[in-house]
């Protein structure tokens, strides 16, 4: 174990606000954004077809280089999360520094940063394709962050439940995918969510090495009708509603995991 | 063989355990027989726990061998994991696993570890839960049961590996008080049938019913041993007397 307080705490980056799967209320930060951002495309796209009917067109294409980037990156960046937390509670002296410095290392540069690195100074060497750099560079800095996610999570479950696990026979890798993991997942899973919500918004640094995603797409739209407000109008409101709406979604599955406690 | 030529199924020897500058164990030696009930029992903080848990080596001992069933379970040419099998435990605070139901808690190791199939490890889970009194539970996770359910249902889980010795560590120190009564019936129940038990504990009751022996520690330190009787009847060490006027 760490030497660290016993306490939990997530580290929460700036995904999105997560609605509470309980909250019965009508009239809340979630609903008001989403009939506002889904009324404001509504109305502009009915009140002035030219452009935003249009650029609602011209987008869904780069809806969809987004999604993309964000899957296949939150799908790599998991196991390097799982590996690198395992890593950070490990007793091995070794491993646990070797997953500590590259969670210090990844923190330490923006994200911005290790993409361009990626992309340029890899590419002194090999050529890297334009979305498999992205997706290499997201996965390698959020598996930094999932690699606290993960920690946490499995710090979480109490030293009892490993102890009951092994002192029927379990060796450890039994005891982590058979009794920790499947519990940790509910600690871990809303955090995991937030970070994919903040990937999906990060995915938008990627236009600038090239990936046809959301921005770029705008980018170009607005550069050939010079019509920039409009155009990162209709870009914000779109990332906006597919935020709301993942942020929705994660509250969903939350209250899922919950089927085993009494309350 | 003859009956005085069995060899205990538990040997401990002059064990040791430090936690930094505390001795939680201190040369503490202890033979269980096959089939024996020990009591052990000591003020809070006195290595009980410690013991216990070192003899499937949830804690190691820092000096001192501890053999179970003839093998060292600090030896690194023993297969702990093994050696664990036929050690059941259970804790002061249940520890059943909350994702699971009550009939997967008793299932998973057997199907696992003993390779026991699906319907054979379910009907004998089945029968350990009528033995501990809960046969209606199967299918509900522990959150749904009361303290005293859940910790018969970890008997039950732990009984549900066909171990060769039970350990218990202050399996009733957790539960409200009317519920004390029924696990530790399931125990007595499981004593009677034979199985080699040691109890960290302090149901004096309990002890003077089902043990063979007591042990007394104080930090660190196997005080007083002694049958019931005279455990209790003449209690030699001026700790002990002090410890038993307390309780009792
Ligand atoms: N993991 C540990 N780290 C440090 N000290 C410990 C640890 N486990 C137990 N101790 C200490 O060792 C002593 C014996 O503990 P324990 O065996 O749990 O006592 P008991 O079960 O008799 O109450 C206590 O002083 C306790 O604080
Ligand atoms: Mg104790």
């Amino acid at each position: 174990m760490t030497n660290e307080p016993q306490n939990v705490r997530i580290v929460i980056t700036d995904g999105a606000i997560i609605p509470d799967p309980k909250e019965r209320r009508i009239i809340t930060a979630w609903s008001i954004s989403f009939v506002g951002a889904l009324g404001a495309l509504v109305y502009l796209c009915a009140s002035r077809p030219e452009p935003y009917w249009r650029l609602l067109q011209f987008l869904p294409d780069g809806i969809a280089v987004t999604f993309k980037v964000t899957v296949l990156s939150i799908l790599c960046s998991i196991p390097i999360g799982l590996i690198t937390g395992l890593g950070r509670l490990s007793r091995n002296r070794l491993i646990n520094l070797v997953a500590s410095t590259y969670v210090e290392v990844v923190r330490g540069i923006p994200l911005l940063v290790q993409l361009f690195y990626i992309y340029y100074a890899l590419g002194r060497f090999l050529k890297v394709p334009d979305l498999l750099a992205a997706i290499i560079a997201l996965s390698v800095c959020y598996g930094a962050y999932m690699g606290e996610v993960f920690r946490a999570g499995i710090d979480s479950i109490s030293k009892g439940q490993t102890e009951a696990a092994r002192s029927l026979g379990f060796n450890r890798a039994e005891t982590m995918f058979m009794v920790i993991l499947p519990q940790a997942w509910r600690t871990i899973l809303p955090p995991v969510g937030n970070e994919f919500i903040a990937m999906l918004k990060d995915t938008s640094l990627v236009s600038i090495i090239a990936v046809a995603d959301i921005l770029r797409r705008g980018r170009e739209f607005a550069s050939e009708s010079f019509l920039y407000f409009e155009t990162y109008t209709m870009v914000a409101l779109i990332y906006l509603l597919i935020t709301l709406f993942l942020s929705k979604g994660v509250s969903i599955m939350e209250s899922r995991l919950n089927y085993y406690d009494r309350r | 063989m003859t009956a005085d030529s069995v060899e205990p199924i538990i040997r401990i020897s002059h064990a040791w355990k430090f936690f930094g500058e505390l001795t939680a164990l201190n040369d503490v030696s202890l033979d269980v027989m096959p089939g024996e009930k020990v009591v052990i029992c000591g003020p809070s903080g006195s290595g009980k726990s410690t013991l216990l848990r070192s003899i499937n080596r949830l804690e190691t001992v820092d000096k001192g061998t501890i053999i179970v069933d003839g093998q060292d379970v600090n030896s690194p040419d023993n297969d702990i994991n093994k050696i664990r099998q036929e050690l059941g435990m259970v804790f002061q605070s249940f520890n059943l696993f909350p994702h699971k139901t009550v009939l997967q808690n008793l299932t998973m190791a057997p199907m696992r570890l003993r390779k026991i199939p699906r319907p054979e490890a379910e009907s004998r889970a089945l029968e350990l839960l009528k033995k501990v009194g809960i046969s209606d539970k199967a299918n509900v996770f522990p959150a749904m049961l009361s303290g005293g359910q859940q910790q018969r249902v970890a008997i039950a889980r732990a009984l549900a590996m066909n171990p060769k010795i039970m350990l218990f560590d202050e399996p009733t120190s957790a539960l409200d008080p009317e519920m004390i009564g029924e696990v530790l019936d399931v125990m007595v129940t499981l004593a009677r049938e034979g199985m080699t038990m040691v109890c960290v504990t302090h149901e004096m009751g309990f002890a003077r019913e089902v043990a063979d022996r007591i042990i007394f520690m104080d930090h660190g330190q196997v005080l007083e041993e002694n049958a019931p009787q005279d455990f209790f009847g003449a209690p030699k060490h001026p700790r002990l007397q002090k410890f038993l006027n307390q309780i009792l």
